[in-house]
């Protein structure tokens, strides 16, 4: 397919989808679908693997593969499980995972030489981006407490265990649990999710 | 288990962030089937930790869009879940009790090895999970900072000389705290750095050096020099250390506070 034709046919969805409709599209083998999956929640999943991986190139690499994972897939999605993100999000924490396991990303991270700074800079990156872009949203992220936002990021971006968190904080793990689940809910306050 | 001490277990919150084991998910997804109140909780955590997701967002290029899809349209018709055959070569290894010897104490060799890796990669864990914790303490106090009504966010832009550079100051107009956020720079040649400057009444006068080593440094938002007033901010680029008059040659950005 020349690019000029992708552009306009998938580049820019303009449909909106409930989640059934979504689901049930995604089911049909509806591109277009697809095309709105990809554009709702690209940018959340990219930040997840982004946070996981910190290499930009390995994380797009990353990201192609769980779309086309989610769309091959999607079958095999039981939305009695859970929701579609918290399943998807699943599968990129997977693919991260492994591709940090994987000889290739140990063999790249000799080659880059000082791995953890190196690939700080992305994300710090991304943060400029997200003040301007988003300050309604972050102004009102900012009201989580400092602690609270660093157990939920580490756990839920970073993916760390609990247990890794608790050695690192020096703080026994109930309270990393607790203190989860905390967080959680006044995420559920700042939302108005009830 | 009551269904309100399930809720209140904690563990609903590390089911959906994918932190349980095996055991503990198919406890919790039987208590989804069983009570409504849990699933209705474990809902509402699903979706706040989505709005989170969401909120902290980063468009990817629009080439892996197209990638994608062009992946998509190249897939062979049937793809499976393909399991190596690994029984094979397992077989021609046994057959010969000399090989059993030999790989066995390949095998001890390997696996006290591996020991020392492990730990060795466990102990690169605690430095790199310490840094981490580092850097989202800054991010975070940086993050209250400059989120403050009070904060000024202005755009450096490129110059004649390098006009695709950017970067952004958040000035403090409280505190006179200046953050610079110099990630739309180019990489620095050895032993040159950038610096930063306040252009007060027509002079300049030196804000602080931007951090740039070899360890990417350069991206991360920093504190400079805390000014009270000043006409315009300007980046260029100086041998190491800094120098007391600006290369106005080297400008990179500029912008004036308005």
């Amino acid at each position: 397919m020349p690019e000029t034709e992708l552009n306009d046919n998938l580049l820019q969805s303009t449909k909106t989808y409930s989640e059934q409709e979504l689901l049930l599209s995604l089911r049909n083998g509806d591109q277009s679908a697809l095309s709105y999956l990809y554009d709702y929640y690209g940018g959340a999943l990219n930040n997840v693997i982004l946070n996981m991986i910190k290499d930009e190139g390995l994380c797009e690499d990353i990201l192609q593969e769980t779309f086309l994972k989610i769309w091959n897939n999607i079958k095999l999605y039981d939305e009695n499980k859970g929701r579609l993100f918290t399943w998807m999000r699943t599968i990129a924490c997977n693919l991260a995972m492994d591709k940090l396991r994987s000889k290739d990303y140990k063999k790249r991270k000799l080659i880059s030489g000082d791995e953890t700074m190196a690939s700080l800079k992305d994300d710090e990156h991304t943060n400029v981006d997200s003040f301007i872009a988003k300050s309604d949203m972050q102004n009102r992220m900012s009201k989580l407490e400092s602690q609270q936002r660093l157990i939920i990021n580490l756990s839920y971006f970073e993916g760390y265990t609990q247990e890794q968190i608790a050695a690192a904080l020096s703080m026994p793990l109930g309270t990393v649990k607790t203190k989860i689940r905390t967080a959680i809910i006044s995420l559920r306050k700042t939302f108005n999710i009830n | 288990m009551k269904e309100t001490d399930i809720i209140s277990s904690g563990l609903l919150e590390l089911f959906v962030m994918g932190k349980t084991n095996e055991s503990e998910t198919e406890q919790v997804l039987q208590w989804i089937k069983e009570y409504p109140l849990v699933k209705q909780e474990v809902d509402t955590i699903e979706l706040a930790m989505e709005q989170y997701a969401l909120a902290h967002a980063v468009t990817p290029k629009q080439e892996v869009k197209i990638k994608l899809f062009e992946s998509v349209n190249n897939q062979p018709g049937f793809t499976a879940n393909v399991i190596p055959d690994a029984s094979t070569k397992i077989k021609s290894i046994n057959s010969r009790w000399k090989m059993v010897a030999a790989a066995s104490v390949i095998i001890m060799i390997l696996s006290s090895i591996g020991t020392y890796v492990i730990y060795n990669k466990y102990k690169k864990l605690d430095q790199k999970m310490a840094m981490v914790i580092e850097k989202e303490k800054t991010s975070g106090s940086q993050l209250d900072m400059i989120l403050t009504s009070n904060t000024e966010s202005i755009q450096l832009k490129g110059t004649a000389f390098s006009p695709a550079s950017t970067a952004k100051i958040f000035w403090a107009k409280n505190t006179g705290d200046v953050y610079v956020a110099p990630s739309g720079l180019p990489e620095t040649p050895v032993g040159m750095q950038y610096q930063l400057w306040a252009i007060i009444d027509g002079k300049p006068v030196d804000a602080g050096m931007i951090l740039s080593n070899s360890s990417g440094d350069k991206y991360h938002i920093q504190k400079m020099k805390s000014f009270g007033k000043a006409e315009a901010f300007a980046i260029t680029l100086e041998t190491q250390g800094g120098n007391a008059t600006p290369t106005m040659d080297k400008m990179y950005v500029i912008a004036k506070v308005i």
